[in-house]
């Protein structure tokens, strides 16, 4: 096997990397305290912890993003000076932020070599050399690109690809990864885990941030938990239970996930949808959802669950089909219509689509209402505060006052903030779309009660989730969609991890083989 | 909605806090360094120069900015939503030119006026149709735009100035109500429906809410296309009316009035504190830009005679707003 | 349309697909070669109706007309690269007119026409220096600071000039306009060197592809390590100097320097960074798109002459231009649907 560094693999076992009591605050308030650990080469060690409890400060810490208030970070006995990007590179520690880091306009080989342009004289590029490297580089991971094709045109997991080429072509000892699989399938989270194994056989350590658990165990030596920006432990893999490790992220008892007896439908069909279709998005989807049902959507990224609810909500026209609700045909294309039917969307996306940040955690909550809320066309101050503490109060967001902006909330508040924005429109219809992405698990617990009590009092709702034991703990019905059309329907009895992969999957393949991605989404709109 | 009652995790409930709700908002720091700089300007006139300040003088003086003043309402607006429109000036030109073609035609003043409006309508609706709906950077159709209306206004009037108009329709420039100027009148009417519309309607945070991210606010449901194009379409009307009043006051109507307009435009709205990223600013604030300007200007005339001091003097005010504000926040921006 | 291919490791490096789709695709994205097909397009039509329009000497007029749009052009290009804009650069060139000429006339400094030449190239790259300051330490939005430019700068032109129209410029300043060398005009070697550097720098050079980066995602281009600021610093003081360039290969041209000189400039110049496919929100863009643009937008007014419309057709020629833009507009509209639907 090529080697990816070019180095023979490490052995030893004393750190390479230590951190000495790192802190840091922001505007008053306390994102690290006192954080130590270390790091060995060639180990992979597991970050885990809620949200807002100091992952990412640390990885900035690290990285040379961020300056740290007090504390040191050593790597091979000698100081990291902080705050320097230049100089954590030179000691070999690269962090890979997703789409963060990637240069969309430009292509592959300027992706890589961008800070770190080889050169044929000063001042000018070699870019023969590039174009070899580079080429070198994507064909150790599995990948053969365009390599001057911009960024923005190929899919996620090759743009991914390109990230850890990048991340590679720099002498690293030091990986971070914060989510990585957040958007691959599972053939391309496979080829990653690969890679990073064999990184790690070569000396190459790895930091690992996920909300995965089966990730954690499948692949970490350690893990480290922070809670409240403190170290609660770090603990060989082995030493660990879920639960344990789920206290320690969380500070207290979580109940397990309620089998509780699903309700079920208890009344009319609230919303129907007749073969819809949107050509290279989906095409020929037919279900119903009625009152009191949780259905769930369940595919692979890429599969087209958020561009059904997006079409549903009005954000997007359907070529074909319709939309009832009620019986009655929705206007395609208009949001105001959905809304008005009694549609609602709460979108994957909080910080771009779900909320306005810079604005407060009261003008949020009524934008989407404030409308109804109209004395003759005015707004009325009496029927927006009441609104705004209704929300606030029974979803339990936690701010000082309505006033503060959203921005400062941490990422469970601030879904809440989003569900509230459009529970306070009293929707019968939910689309939830990744509900608890990036929510940490005491505030997913909150939105799954949340979730099931709205259903006990008859709301309709559509739940798309990547997390299985979230869409097989809360779904009566399970739909699958495979590369844009409905593959499968499970019942809540039926339902099972396994089965609802089989139906994700696309047909008659190998889960080891070439899987449906966004790619090939191409070849499914030929059949539309 | 039956949510449970669940205890936050940090003990204590939250406690709303009764909604300090002001009908007069407080000025903004960048307000109160124009007001500040405004009666600064003032005093220093009224030192080196007291009959400048006399009401006579004052009305007389302020016969040019309500054009200025009128155009910088609706530009505010837009600004907010972080759209610009750089097309009124070239707007206000091709209103004009439509106006003394028809009178010369033989259409009643009234008539000419209405289709001069209309024309300006249309313009700015263009302008929304290409913004709201093909999602073009408003930057770049807008430049099209201020070429494209000027020319046709170059166009359709070959060069040619037009004058001669009744004296009816001149009283609407030149003339005074109860003391007032008619111009001042149009302006304060269309000021006080605008404040209205903002601060008391929904529309208000639904354009604070587009500047700060359009897509969160169609994901919202709010109107966002339609609120666009109504933006830009009473941006052009405004510079319609703008024209009938150039017109009326100056008696002429050419293909060249209104040439840079668009820039004192904008320099009094984000003088004025409206963010050019969109999100932020008042109409309030906006007043106080066009009315520093305006003293400063006209001061700088009256005292001095030379106009080249003018543009130095106000460019360098909004460099140094700008700078100012900037350099105070420590954020990034 | 599928990216993935099993290769083996002795498969040659790909260089670039050569499939017709992905002709045609590239087509409709890069905005070069429409606009190089709208140019030999309206050549040929004019030509057919007048062929004086080819003939050598109204070729060469054309070009040496084009030739400081398209030298203020390359920079402005690398400005809107990286999200910004400059509209100071029409002030800008009357206020070094103004000054070139007052350097250098007889009846005001005096100066020797090289060293006046010198000093307008620096006080153009002075004022640009400031613009990108203003711009990156001041942390201010370009299109404020350069607005507030523009109008500070036609001021102090303004005042420099004083009422007075600069009427007796020395013969050597007229060299830079008129004279030529191996029979092409200087000002056309002028604008060829500095496209081929700007093209150089933009393809050849870290320091270009580091410019496109930093447009393309500035964020991620901090984390790279690279010092957007200074990228754009760079890009402002080079229009600057670019545009003092073009002002001192155009301006010996005329007989007087009067105020209007360099009015509605920056106009011209942005339609032609735009229509040349620079994308104003940043990372998108090459300079031979904006020198072509800028050519094709150069016909707009020899156009209107020699298809002998009559004089009131010159009026038009500001409406052409805007329609310029609009049809670039449409353009990149069907371009960004027709890369969505391929990329499904």
């Amino acid at each position: 096997m090529l080697s990816l560094t070019g180095r023979k693999p490490v052995d030893t076992r004393e750190p390479f990397l230590e951190i000495h009591e790192l802190s840091k605050s922001y505007a008053g308030v306390q994102a690290l305290t006192d954080v130590s650990l270390n790091i060995r080469p060639g180990e992979i060690h597991a970050l885990m912890g809620e949200n807002g409890a100091g992952k990412s400060t640390l990885i900035k810490c690290l990285s040379g993003s961020v300056r740290a208030d007090s504390g040191a970070v050593e790597v091979n006995s000698a100081l990291l000076p902080a705050g320097d990007i230049a100089a954590a590179e030179a000691a070999g520690i690269v962090a890979l932020h997703q789409e963060s880091t990637a240069f969309p306009h430009l292509g592959a080989i300027d992706n890589i070599f961008i800070g770190r342009e080889l050169r044929r004289a000063p001042g000018l590029l070699d870019r023969p050399r590039m174009r070899r490297e580079a080429h070198l580089l994507m064909e150790r991971l599995g990948e053969s690109i365009d390599l001057d094709r911009p960024l923005e045109d190929l899919s996620l997991a090759q743009r991914q690809m390109v990230g850890i080429a990048r991340a590679l072509s720099r002498r690293s000892r030091l990986l971070i990864l914060d989510e990585p699989t957040a958007s691959l399938s599972a053939r391309e989270t496979q080829t990653l885990f690969r890679i990073l194994r064999q990184l790690q056989a070569e000396g190459v350590a790895i930091l690992y941030i996920s909300h995965r658990l089966e990730e954690v165990y499948a692949l970490a030596d350690r893990v480290t938990v922070l809670r409240d920006g403190r170290l609660i432990g770090t603990h060989p893999i082995g030493d660990v239970d879920r639960g344990t490790l789920v206290r320690m992220m969380v500070g207290r008892e979580l109940l397990e996930q309620e089998q509780s007896e699903s309700i079920g439908a208890t009344g009319d069909v609230m919303l129907e949808v007749r073969g819809l279709s949107r050509p290279g998005e989906f095409a020929d989807i037919t279900f119903s959802v009625c009152a009191g049902e949780i259905v769930g959507l369940a595919g692979l990224i890429g599969a087209g669950r958020t561009e059904v609810a997006a079409t549903i909500f009005g954000i997007e026209c359907a070529r074909q089909g319709s939309i009832l609700v009620r019986g009655v045909p929705l206007i395609p294309g208009s949001v105001r219509a959905s809304i008005a039917g009694g549609i609602a969307l709460v979108p994957e996306d909080r910080q771009h689509e779900g909320l306005v940040l810079p604005l407060s955690v009261r003008d949020n909550l009524l934008l989407s209402v404030m409308n109804s809320l109209t004395h003759i066309g005015f707004r009325s101050r009496w029927k927006e505060r009441a609104s705004v503490e209704k929300s606030m109060r029974e979803l339990g967001v936690k701010a000082a006052n309505p006033g503060i902006a959203v921005n400062t909330l941490s990422g469970g508040n601030q879904q809440k903030v989003s569900l509230g924005k459009w529970l306070a429109t009293e929707p019968r219809i939910l689309l939830l779309d990744e509900p608890t992405r990036g929510v940490d698990v005491g505030a997913k617990a909150e939105v799954y009660r949340l979730i099931r009590s709205l259903a006990r009092s008859g709301m309709a709702t559509l739940l798309i989730s990547s997390d299985l034991p979230e869409i097989l703990a809360l779904s009566d019905r399970i739909l699958v969609m495979r590369e844009g059309r409905l593959s499968g329907e499970l019942s809540r009895a039926e339902a099972t991890e396994e089965k609802i992969l089989a139906f994700a999957l696309p047909a008659g393949l190998d889960a080891s083989l070439e899987t449906a991605t966004e790619t090939n989404i191409a070849a499914g709109s030929k059949a539309v | 909605m039956t949510a449970p009652n669940r205890k936050p995790v940090n003990e204590t409930d939250i406690k709303i806090p009764p909604n300090r709700s002001s009908r007069v908002p407080l000025p903004t720091r960048n307000e109160i360094v124009l007001l500040l700089l405004l009666i600064g300007t003032l005093l220093l006139a009224g030192r080196l120069s007291p009959d400048f300040l006399s009401s006579r003088s004052q009305l007389e003086l302020s016969t040019h900015v309500w054009e200025l003043a009128l155009l910088a309402i609706p530009m505010t607006l837009i600004v907010l939503t972080a759209g610009i429109d750089l097309s009124v000036g070239s707007t206000m030109a091709l209103c004009a030119v439509v106006f003394g073609i028809s009178i010369h035609a033989g259409l009643p003043p009234i008539a000419a006026a209405l289709l001069s409006l209309l024309v300006g309508a249309g313009a700015g609706a263009l302008n929304g149709i290409f913004v709201a709906k093909l999602k073009v950077h408003p930057l770049i159709v807008t430049l099209a735009t201020l070429a494209a209306y000027r020319g046709i206004a170059e166009g359709i009037s070959l060069g040619r100035p037009f004058s001669g108009f009744s004296d009816s329709f001149t009283f609407l420039g030149q003339g005074s109500i109860l003391g007032l100027p008619v111009p001042g009148i149009v302006f304060l009417i269309v000021l006080a429906v605008a404040a209205i519309m903002i601060g008391g309607t929904p529309l208000g945070l639904s354009l604070s809410a587009i500047g700060f991210n359009e897509k969160a606010a169609r994901y919202s449901g709010l109107a966002v296309t339609r609120i666009k194009l109504l933006l830009y379409t009473s941006s052009g009307l405004a510079a319609g009316m703008a024209a009938l009043l150039f017109v009326a006051r100056r008696n002429t109507a050419k293909a060249d009035i209104g040439t840079g307009m668009e820039l004192d435009v904008i320099t009094a709205v984000v003088l004025g504190g409206t963010s050019i990223f969109g999100g932020r600013g008042r109409l309030f604030g906006t007043v106080l830009g066009v009315l520093l300007i305006h003293e400063v200007r006209e001061f700088v005339s009256w005292q001095w005679n030379r106009d080249e001091l003018n543009l130095i003097v106000v460019g360098a005010l909004l460099i140094l707003s700008v700078l100012a504000d900037s350099l105070l926040s420590p954020k990034k921006r | 349309m599928t990216n993935r291919t099993v290769e083996t490791a002795d498969t040659p490096i790909p260089s670039g697909n050569r499939s017709l789709s992905t002709l045609l695709h590239r087509l409709a994205r890069q905005r070069e070669y429409a606009v190089l097909a709208l140019l030999i397009v309206t050549l040929s039509v004019v030509g057919a109706v007048n062929p004086a329009f080819l003939s050598g000497g109204n070729l060469r007029d054309m070009l040496v007309q084009d030739a400081p749009i398209v030298i203020a052009a390359c920079g402005l290009t690398f400005v809107v690269l990286l999200g910004e804009i400059d509209i100071s650069i029409g002030s800008l060139m009357g206020l070094l007119a103004t000054a070139l000429g007052q350097l250098c006339s007889p009846s005001h400094a005096a100066l020797p026409v090289w060293i006046a030449v010198t000093l307008t190239l620096l006080l153009g790259t002075g004022i640009g220096l400031l613009n990108g300051l203003m711009v990156t330490l001041g942390r201010m939005p370009s299109i404020i600071v350069t607005l507030g430019m523009l109008t500070v700068l036609s001021g102090i032109n303004l005042l420099l000039m004083n009422g007075k129209w600069i009427t007796d410029l020395p013969p050597g300043l007229r060299w830079f306009g008129v004279g030529t060398m191996l029979g092409i005009p200087i000002c056309l070697w002028a604008a060829l060197f500095v496209v081929l550097g700007a093209v150089l720098l933009a393809r050849e050079t870290p320091l270009g592809r580091r410019i496109y980066a930093a447009g393309s995602n500035p964020d991620a281009a901090r984390l790279a390590g690279l010092s957007v600021w200074k990228l754009k610093l760079f890009a402002f003081t080079l229009t600057g100097f670019l545009t003092a360039v073009a002002t001192v290969i155009s301006v010996p041209r005329l007989s007087v320097i009067e105020s209007g000189v360099g009015q509605g400039f920056e106009l011209l110049v942005v339609t032609c960074v735009v229509v040349g496919g620079t994308s104003i929100s940043g990372g998108r863009g090459s300079i031979i798109g904006s020198a072509l643009a800028a050519l094709l937008l150069g016909l707009v007014r020899p156009m209107l002459i020699f298809l002998r419309l009559g004089v009131s057709a010159s009026y038009w020629e500001r409406a052409i231009q805007g329609a310029f833009i609009l049809l670039a507009v449409l353009a990149d509209h069907l371009a960004r649907r027709t890369r969505r639907d391929a990329r499904r």
